[in-house]
C-alpha cells in the first residue's frame, strides 16, 4: 500500500493491543497476521506515541502534527517515521485503512 | 525520533518481558481448568471424573464466571493461558470460552485427547489459531492406547480427531506419557509422535496421585509407574531428555542458595509468574497444589486478593520437620526430583512429606547421568 497524508488508519479488528508493563504488546487474533506463527509485535516509545493516534480519527497529516509538539525532530524525520511504521504495520495487517480524506499528501 | 526500531517482532520464547514478569511478580499465565470430567478413564490420571458426572458438572465455573476471572487476570498483566480440563472439550460452550480468551488478548494453549475434535473445532483453530495444541498419545494402537483410556473404541476417535487437526493445518505437539501400560510400545509411539508433531515430542515418566486422594484410584496410578531404572534407561535414550538432564546435574554439587539452615517449604515457581484456575473456580499456586489453607475460593474472592494475599503467606510457610530440612530440604539432587510441596502433599498428606519413590528416581538419574559423564573423554 502506497501511504498518502489524508489517509486515516486504525487497529485492525484481527489484533488485540494491550500494553503489559508499559510495552505495548500486539496479538495477532487471527490467522495470516505477521509472518510466522511463534511471534508478538512490540512498540517502543516511538512506536507507542504514532500507535496512539493510529485510532480511525486522525489522518497521516494530523498525527505528524500532533507528534511535531511531543517531539524535538524535523518535520521530515517525524514524517518519515510515521510514514515508515504505518507502512509496516499495514503491510502486516495489524492496522487497516479506515478512510480517506480528500487532502493530498 | 528514530525510526529504525520503534516496532519489533519478537520470538515469544526469546520474549524480553519474561524476565521482568518474574521480577515483578505478575502473573503472566495461568492454567484454566474448564472441566475435570473426561470421555476417557485414564489409569494414570490425576483428575478426570466421568463425562456425566452430574456433580462435577455442576460444580464447574460457568461461561461468564469464566469470562470475570478472565477480565481479572488480563487486568493483572496476564498474557497466556493453557485451557485445560480433564477434557476441555466436553464442555458444549469450549468455542465460547476459547473465542472469549482469544479476543482477551491471551495466548492460549490447549490440552486435549483429540477424541472430540468436530470439523467445527478444526475451523475454529484455522480461523484463531491457538499458540498450541498438545495430544497425548496413549498408544499408536488400539489395545494399548484401550488399556490406557479404558474406553471402546477411544483409538479411533483419537486417530479420527488428530487427523482432523493435522488434515486442516492445525499446529499440535504430540507428547507421550511413560507408563507400565505404555511401555512396551513406547519406541513406536516415540517414532509416531516425532513424525506427527509440529514441533518436538517430549514424553513424561513421573505420575502424580490424585487431587481428591482417591485410594484405588491412587493405587492404579502407582501400578503404572515405572521403576527407577526403567525410568532412566527411557531418558537416557532420549538424546533431548538425557541433554536436559544433564544441564539440570551441572548444579548438583550446590547445596540450595539459600542455605541449610534454610526451613521455607517453596523454592519452586508456583505463584511467581503462574497460577491455576480449578473448574470449580478453586485458585491455586500450580496445578498441583491442593494443600488445606493454599487455595481460595474466586467465587468468593477476587484473583487479587488470591494473587497478593494468599500466595505470598503460602510461598512463606516454613516446616517444621527436622527431618525434612536434613534431607529433602538440603538435597542437591532436587532438581532431579518430582518432589515439591505439592506432590509432597498427595504423596504423604503433608507438604514436607518424603517419598521413597521420588527419591530413588532422582539417584538414579544422578547416578546415570554422573557415570555417562565419567565415561566421556
Amino acid at each position: 500500500m502506497i501511504v498518502q497524508s489524508g489517509m486515516v488508519f486504525a487497529p485492525s479488528p484481527d489484533i488485540v493491543a494491550r500494553m503489559i508493563e508499559e510495552e505495548l504488546i500486539i496479538i495477532p487474533l487471527t490467522s495470516g497476521i505477521g509472518d510466522l506463527e511463534d511471534e508478538l509485535f512490540t512498540l517502543n516509545e516511538t512506536g507507542k506515541a504514532i500507535w496512539a493516534y493510529l485510532d480511525g480519527k486522525h489522518t497521516l497529516d494530523d498525527v505528524v502534527a500532533h507528534l511535531k509538539e511531543e517531539f524535538d525532530a524535523p518535520d521530515g524525520e517525524i514524517k518519515k517515521d510515521v510514514w515508515g511504521l504505518v507502512e509496516e504495520l499495514s503491510k502486516r495487517k495489524i492496522v487497516i485503512e479506515v478512510s480517506r480524506s480528500t487532502s493530498s499528501g | 525520533m528514530v525510526s529504525e526500531s520503534f516496532f519489533r517482532s519478537e520470538s515469544l520464547p526469546e520474549y524480553a518481558l519474561w524476565k521482568s514478569v518474574e521480577e515483578k511478580r505478575i502473573p503472566f499465565s495461568f492454567d484454566l481448568e474448564v472441566t475435570a470430567r473426561c470421555n476417557n478413564a485414564c489409569r494414570h490420571c490425576y483428575i478426570n471424573l466421568g463425562a456425566s458426572d452430574p456433580v462435577a458438572k455442576r460444580q464447574e465455573l460457568s461461561l461468564v464466571e469464566i469470562q470475570g476471572i478472565v477480565h481479572q487476570a488480563v487486568d493483572l498483566g496476564a498474557l497466556w493461558c493453557l485451557v485445560t480440563g480433564g477434557e476441555p472439550l466436553l464442555r458444549q460452550d469450549f468455542s465460547d470460552i476459547y473465542l472469549m480468551l482469544k479476543k482477551q488478548g491471551l495466548l492460549v494453549s490447549v490440552f486435549t485427547n483429540a477424541c472430540l475434535v468436530t470439523p467445527e473445532h478444526v475451523k475454529l483453530f484455522q480461523n484463531y489459531p491457538p499458540r498450541d495444541i498438545e495430544v497425548t498419545v496413549y498408544g499408536v494402537s488400539a489395545q494399548t492406547y484401550e488399556k490406557v483410556t479404558r474406553r471402546p473404541g477411544s483409538y479411533a476417535a483419537f486417530r479420527r480427531g488428530l487427523d482432523r487437526l493435522l488434515e486442516g493445518g492445525v499446529r499440535v505437539r504430540l507428547k507421550a506419557m511413560a507408563l507400565r501400560s505404555t511401555y512396551q510400545e513406547l519406541p513406536e509411539i516415540g517414532r509416531f509422535c516425532r513424525a506427527h508433531t509440529w514441533d518436538y515430542f517430549r514424553f513424561d515418566p513421573l505420575l502424580h496421585l490424585r487431587y481428591d486422594g482417591d485410594q484405588q484410584r491412587n493405587e492404579e496410578i502407582k501400578s503404572e509407574r515405572l521403576s527407577p531404572a526403567e525410568i532412566v534407561t527411557l531418558e537416557q535414550n532420549d538424546e533431548e531428555r538425557r541433554i536436559s538432564l544433564q544441564k539440570e546435574c551441572k548444579s548438583l554439587d550446590q547445596i540450595h542458595p539459600d542455605g541449610p539452615g534454610c526451613d521455607h517449604l517453596f523454592h519452586c515457581g508456583a505463584g511467581q509468574s503462574s497460577f491455576t484456575v480449578g473448574y470449580d473456580g478453586t485458585f491455586r499456586l500450580c496445578s498441583s497444589l491442593f494443600a488445606h489453607g493454599c487455595t481460595v475460593d474466586l467465587r468468593q474472592q477476587t484473583l487479587a486478593d488470591a494473587w497478593y494475599g494468599l500466595v505470598p503467606k503460602v510461598r512463606d510457610l516454613r516446616s517444621s520437620s527436622e527431618g525434612f530440612r536434613q534431607t529433602c530440604r538440603i538435597c542437591p539432587l532436587v532438581d532431579l526430583c518430582l518432589w515439591c510441596p505439592a506432590n509432597g502433599h498427595l504423596e504423604c498428606g503433608e507438604m514436607d512429606g518424603h517419598s521413597e519413590y521420588f527419591c530413588q528416581v532422582a539417584h538414579a538419574r544422578a547416578e546415570a547421568v554422573s557415570m555417562r559423564s565419567s565415561s566421556q573423554p
